[in-house]
């Protein structure tokens, strides 16, 4: 009877464990699928913004507001997108273990990228915009130059 | 007691061929050009290394300071501003040259090839002094100094002696006649001030770039990650043509070149945007001929 209650012991806790392992690994893999989405919707913004700058479009201050909304609404929420356990999941992220090691920095320079977004909300001249891009830009670059696994 | 000799002789021959050893080059004279030095510099991207570590001091003054992480342990690149104590304040130019080219130090030591002088020894001495006379221009400032951690570093540094034997090739950069001289001027930059193979090209067990697979990427000298290959980029569809990967290098990801931003690349980029729009150009038609 013993052996039988602490055989049904391990197998229960096996089981738990089993379940918690799952558990964590869809929530990573949750977290991972959604941070890749915001970053997708980002990207198309940046795009919008990129083919003016380029000038592939002419400067539309409607489109220059909108993307910017965009793009600060995502930043708003993307430090909620990497919760703790999300390092890894059933999907590849390029997220760096230094987002869950150095929060402090990591969540300092997601709000001065989501500033510069907000900013460029208020343009509606083509002589500004390029400085709010740029701004906008630099956002991108250090969060992904510290955060984010090279790849090829 | 044989087996004593030999050893003696391993450590004689070990010491023989681990002292640096003056170069004998002779410093040719030359009118330096502040704005070559400063394009250089750019080109190089001093400061990426050189920086003051965050929050202290000038960012674009090249101070020295922030860490540097490799493999073989953490480095702390010197000061390059004339300070007289802890800068370059007190270096003669040739001095500068053997630091650049033979990786030696004023008191004769190895550098360590964090500091990238396999590719530096290839830049023409012209621009060598121009940079020497762009960094004596900058405003001195003081930094504190450190070594780097590596283990065993006495040994480690002598050790380079051997390595440098090993590493280094013909010293200077080819022109090929059959090429343009923008082609030409894209190669120098990429392969000696740009030192873009020191992490593009991959390394074999010793650390020595293998040039047969010359910009072909491999890991990432941090750790993690890939660094890209820049073969045959068109083929494979990463960029449209010159002006496209010459927008990628001045924009980088503020215009989507997304691709430009992992691993250290956003500040190379950030660097390089401040060289004349026609070396950029050069970079891109070089770096696009390559299959």
């Amino acid at each position: 009877m013993r052996v039988t209650t602490f055989r049904m012991f391990i197998a229960l806790a096996a089981v738990a464990a089993v379940v918690s392992i799952a558990g964590a690994t869809a929530t990573g893999t949750t977290a991972i699928k959604e941070r890749h989405e915001a970053m997708e919707d980002i990207g198309q913004a940046m795009k919008a913004l990129a083919a003016i700058a380029k000038k592939e479009a002419p400067f539309d201050a409607g489109v220059v507001k909108a993307s910017a909304e965009t793009i600060a609404n995502l930043l708003e929420k993307a430090a909620d997108l990497f919760p703790d356990g999300s390092d890894k999941g059933d999907v590849e992220t390029w997220a760096k273990a230094e987002i869950w090691t150095d929060r402090e920095n990591f969540n300092k320079d997601l709000q001065s990228a989501h500033a510069a977004a907000v900013e460029m909300q208020s343009v509606t001249d083509e002589a500004a915009f390029g400085a709010a891009l740029g701004a906008v830009g630099n956002g991108c670059k250090t969060c992904h130059d510290k955060y984010r696994r090279p790849k090829q | 007691m044989a087996f004593a000799a030999v050893l003696l002789a391993a450590v004689f021959l070990f010491f023989g061929l681990t002292t640096a050893r003056p170069s004998g080059r002779v410093v040719p004279t030359h009118t330096p050009d502040l704005a070559n030095g400063e394009t250089l510099f750019h080109a190089g991207g001093c400061i990426g290394c050189h920086k003051p570590s965050s929050g202290t001091g000038d960012p674009g003054l090249p101070t020295g300071g922030a860490s540097f992480p490799t493999p073989i342990g953490t480095f702390y690149p010197g000061n390059l501003t004339p300070d007289l104590d802890t800068g370059i304040g007190r270096w003669t130019a040739p001095q500068f040259l053997e630091a650049m080219t033979e990786g030696v130090s004023p008191d004769g030591r190895h550098y360590f090839p964090a500091f990238p002088y396999t590719s530096y020894r290839n830049m023409w001495v012209e621009d060598l002094l121009d940079l020497h006379a762009y960094l004596m221009s900058l405003p001195p400032a003081r930094s504190s100094q450190r070594d780097p951690d590596v283990a065993m570093i006495g040994l480690a540094r002598r050790t380079m002696g051997l390595w440098k034997r090993l590493a280094f090739r013909v010293q200077g950069f080819r022109l090929d006649p059959d090429r343009s001289a923008a082609w030409n001027r894209g190669a120098y930059l990429v392969q000696a001030p740009g030192h873009c193979g020191e992490c593009h090209t991959p390394r074999n067990a010793i650390m020595i770039a293998a040039d047969a697979r010359r910009l072909a990427g491999g890991p990432h000298p941090g750790g993690e990650g890939e660094v890209p290959n820049l073969r045959d980029l068109l083929g494979r569809g990463r960029y449209k043509d010159v002006s496209d990967l010459t927008l990628a290098l001045q924009f980088g990801e503020t215009f989507g070149y997304d691709k430009l931003s992992s691993g250290g690349m956003a500040e190379v980029q950030m660097n390089l945007a401040r060289l004349p729009e026609t070396d950029l150009r050069a970079i891109s038609e070089y770096l696009l001929s390559l299959r």
